[in-house]
């Protein structure tokens, strides 16, 4: 036979060899998204596709990506693809492997056979040190898919076989709680599927550094992956629930847009009692908060580190803040309750709601200041002293527009944790839950008149009025409507909790939004 | 003999004046000082002055007794091997060394008939008489324009604020004369000119360099002041802007401080050499420096012998 024919034919069963790879994985993915859905109520477990139970479909696929990578493994042992594996697959896989296979065999020891553990502890370690010996001694080409593949070839055969199938359920002696197959299966599912998904991902570069880079790539995309599709599901799932009660009654006609439950309060004599007053709280909250917080938080961070001796102070003050920022949100509650509330008119008021806030705000963005100003490069400090320019002035014109992109990250970090914050509102802040629409807090009363007596002028900003007295807020009506069950039915609920998500992102869109503006100043 | 006794007879040599010639101290050759070898005879007034100028950071005694004359409108160059005390030395003639807190400064400089070390010295007409410019070319991250016209809007020359806008009486006018003054100045005007409003960090290393030497000239100084301005760049922006420093020093007196002995050579009038610990050892002609040293350890160091 030529060289040349050797060649084609090696490079040929090659990429079949890639391609089996390739598709294992594919498998193996799909299996996830089943699991993932499963898991999220997407589906249910016991559901039946193509005459099936999903947890024995779920066992099909396992078995498959099982089979496949021992095969992958073989086939390139037997020396039928050229592959580049090394000696051995080394010391990490053999602990995990080792781990892995240790807790299956103790489980399924003491808990399917019911031994003790006298038993079940020797076997386990004899298994486990089993699955590590088969990673560190074979050739790596068979030391990183053995062990994986027959984890999953064994979790395949246990959902096929109904071992673990819909009607399963595990009480473990000495622990209240049950394990049902709707937690378990898809559970499993995805463990087999990860480590399965990193040794075909080995094979699919033929082992050696370059196999070992790909399977560390398909270990982390799957990671990625599983994280993203649960924030997916998440924010899917409010939407699904949410989206009915908040467009009840939503209608565009000619005299506009009609959004009850946007526009409207709380009254019997409405057909759809709406969020309006909780809205309008919750976003004056927020900003009376940044307004109070944010220059308060970037002064202090200004004079610790262009001002203050590195010192005992500052070191004070680092610990002060990062204690403050780790404090509970009901002991600033507390604080507001027994300090400001008697203080401001004696009364629950959205004025101590945005104090309180507000003090919760002020250690994050002085920590991200501090960090921001600090990480501004002394060259810029230097030209300016160099050019004549005051200590101040370079702050005010250098440092600080140099700060501002990482002081508004602080800004949006702290706003994403106050606007969600129910504990303090109900304790300084809240009146009625569900207010009409006639107590929403209307902060700006722009108003300007002309009088008869001193000081001849009449003029208003800010009314007194709405910052004294009580305020709803989202998170607040929400906590009454699911936890104590006040007033409205769970789908209102469902739609604040919407509305809830809108406004935060919202809040944010508004934080990226000015970040990448003072960010496009700084390069473009 | 211990190594501090021995400098502090190098010392005391020094201020005496006393000609003790090589001597060999443990096997190893220590060449005296000579205060002749420091003299520098030149027609016309100094530019600045220094008198026993000493700097301590902390216990470390890091310049040692340094009194030059630097003339006015030509090009002052200072070298030696690093740690010699160049930048520190630099950084004394426009009181740089305030913002360290370390650095210690002690003796005397002139600079306008004035000691800048007396008591109500204002710092801030003095930066703008004295500029500099750093060893990495560091714009602040504002368009052209604004880098240029940042010293004078901060010290008031130049008002574009938004109030003296809409009042009608802003310096709009002023600050474009001088922008294209100053660019013209350090020979970038061409290049920017179409893009005054970009931001500066956008130009590449050479064009900065000459940028920050532009934002410099926009104080209207008498001195420039440049610690190695051409060591971050190419061979090519080197040599724009060592024709720009030549250029320069027909206006203005430009003190540089470079470690090329080929740059010292190429654009300096005079030339002080300090060496390890802190020392001027020779301040001469630069022809004469490169030439015929009178300095052992300075020929050494010129020839490529340590340093
Ligand atoms: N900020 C500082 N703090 C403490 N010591 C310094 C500082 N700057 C320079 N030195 C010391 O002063 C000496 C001279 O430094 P420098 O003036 O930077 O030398 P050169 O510019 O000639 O390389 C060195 O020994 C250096 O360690
Ligand atoms: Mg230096």
């Amino acid at each position: 036979m030529s060289d040349a024919y050797d060649r084609n034919l090696v490079e040929s069963e090659s990429s079949t060899y890639q391609r089996l790879a390739a598709s294992i994985v594919g498998v193996g993915i799909l299996a996830f998204a089943f699991a993932l859905a499963a898991l999220f109520d997407l589906t249910a477990i016991d559901a039946t596709f193509v005459g099936l139970s999903l947890s024995n479909l779920l066992g099909v696929g396992t078995t498959l990506v099982g089979l496949g990578v021992v095969g992958l493994g073989a086939v390139s042992y037997v020396g039928y693809v050229e592959t580049t594996p090394d000696r051995s697959a080394g010391l990490v896989p053999a602990v995990l492997f080792g781990l892995l296979w240790f807790c299956v065999a103790g489980l399924v020891v003491s808990q399917t056979f019911g031994f003790g553990a006298l038993v079940w502890l020797p076997a386990a370690l004899l298994v486990g040190a089993g699955a590590a010996g088969v990673a560190i001694f074979p050739r790596e080409d068979i030391g990183s898919t053995l062990p994986a593949g027959a984890f999953a070839l064994l979790v395949g055969l246990v959902f096929l076989t109904n071992v673990i199938g819909p009607d399963w359920a595990w009480s473990p002696t000495d622990f209240s709680a049950t394990f049902t197959p709707k937690i378990v299966v898809p559970f499993l599912t995805v463990l087999a599927v990860l480590v399965a998904s990193w040794a075909a991902g080995k094979a699919y570069d033929d082992f050696g550094a370059r196999g070992r880079q790909t399977g560390a790539y398909m270990l982390i995309a799957l990671n990625a992956l599983g994280i993203l599709s649960v924030l997916v599901i998440l924010v899917a799932f409010v939407v699904s629930k949410g989206i009915g009660p908040l467009f009840e009654g939503f209608s565009v006609g000619a005299s506009g847009i009609d959004w009850p439950f946007v526009q409207n309060g709380n009254q019997l004599t409405n057909d759809v009692n709406g969020v309006f007053p909780a809205i309008v709280g919750t976003f004056w909250l927020v900003v009376g908060s940044v307004i109070m917080a944010v220059p308060l938080a970037v002064g202090a961070a200004v004079f610790l580190t262009e001002y203050a001796e590195e010192g005992r102070f500052t070191q004070v003050v680092e610990l002060a803040t990062n204690g403050l920022w780790s404090t509970p949100s009901i002991v600033f509650g507390l604080f507001g309750y027994a300090f400001l509330v008697p203080r401001l008119g004696n009364s629950t008021s959205l004025l101590s709601g945005i104090f309180v806030l507000g003090f919760m705000l002020i250690p994050l963005v002085l920590i991200t200041s501090r960090e921001a100003i600090n990480a501004v490069p002394d060259e810029y400090r230097d030209a300016s002293a160099a050019l004549g320019v005051s200590q101040w002035q370079t702050i005010k014109s250098v440092v600080v527009p140099a700060a501002m992109p990482g002081v508004i990250t602080g800004v949006i970090l702290g706003v994403g944790r106050i606007a969600g914050e129910t504990a303090p509102i109900l304790l300084v802040m809240s009146g009625s839950p569900f207010p009409s629409k006639r107590q929403a807090p209307n902060v700006l009363d722009i108003s300007f008149s002309f009088t008869s007596s001193f000081p001849f002028v009449d003029a208003s900003l800010i009314s007194q009025e709405a910052l004294l007295n009580s305020a709803s807020a989202l998170p607040y009506q929400l906590y009454a409507i699911i936890t104590a069950g006040v007033g409205q039915s769970e789908a209102f609920g469902w739609g604040t909790t919407l509305v809830l998500l809108l406004v935060v992102l919202s809040f944010y869109a508004v934080g990226i939004a000015s970040r990448a503006y003072f960010r496009n100043k700084l390069r473009s | 003999m211990s190594e501090t006794t021995s400098k502090a007879q190098t010392q005391a040599d020094a201020q005496t004046g006393q000609q003790s010639g090589g001597t060999t101290v443990e096997g190893e050759t220590q060449e005296e000082l000579r205060e002749e070898w420091v003299q520098y005879e030149f027609d016309g007034q100094p530019a600045i002055s220094t008198r026993d100028v000493n700097v301590h950071y902390g216990d470390d005694h890091a310049l040692h007794d340094i009194s030059i004359d630097i003339p006015k409108n030509s090009v002052t160059a200072l070298i030696g091997p690093s740690g010699c005390g160049k930048s520190t030395f630099l950084r004394c003639l426009n009181r740089m060394n305030d913002r360290i807190k370390a650095a210690d400064v002690s003796g005397e400089v002139e600079f306008n008939g004035k000691n800048i070390y007396d008591k109500g010295t204002n710092l801030v007409e003095l930066r703008k008489r004295i500029g500099q410019v750093f060893q990495s070319p560091n714009p602040f991250p504002k368009s052209i324009r604004k880098n240029i016209s940042y010293g004078p809007r901060k010290h008031g020359d130049i008002d574009v604020s938004l109030l003296s806008r809409l009042l009608g009486r802003d310096d709009s006018d002023e600050e474009d004369e001088l922008v294209e003054r100053c660019l013209r100045q350090a020979a970038l005007w061409d290049e920017v000119k179409d893009r005054l409003d970009d931001n500066a960090l956008g130009l590449s290393g050479g064009q900065q360099q000459r940028l920050c030497i532009a934002r410099a000239l926009a104080t209207d100084p008498e001195v420039l002041l440049m610690d190695e301005p051409a060591s971050a760049l190419d061979p090519i922006a080197t040599s724009r802007i060592e024709d720009l420093i030549s250029d320069l020093a027909e206006d203005y007196t430009v003190v540089i401080v470079t470690h090329s002995m080929q740059q010292a050579a190429r654009i300096s009038d005079q030339t002080a050499v300090f060496l390890t610990g802190g020392y001027l050892v020779e301040y001469d002609d630069t022809d004469k420096i490169f030439e015929n040293p009178e300095s052992q350890r300075v020929e050494d160091y010129i020839t490529g012998k340590f340093g």
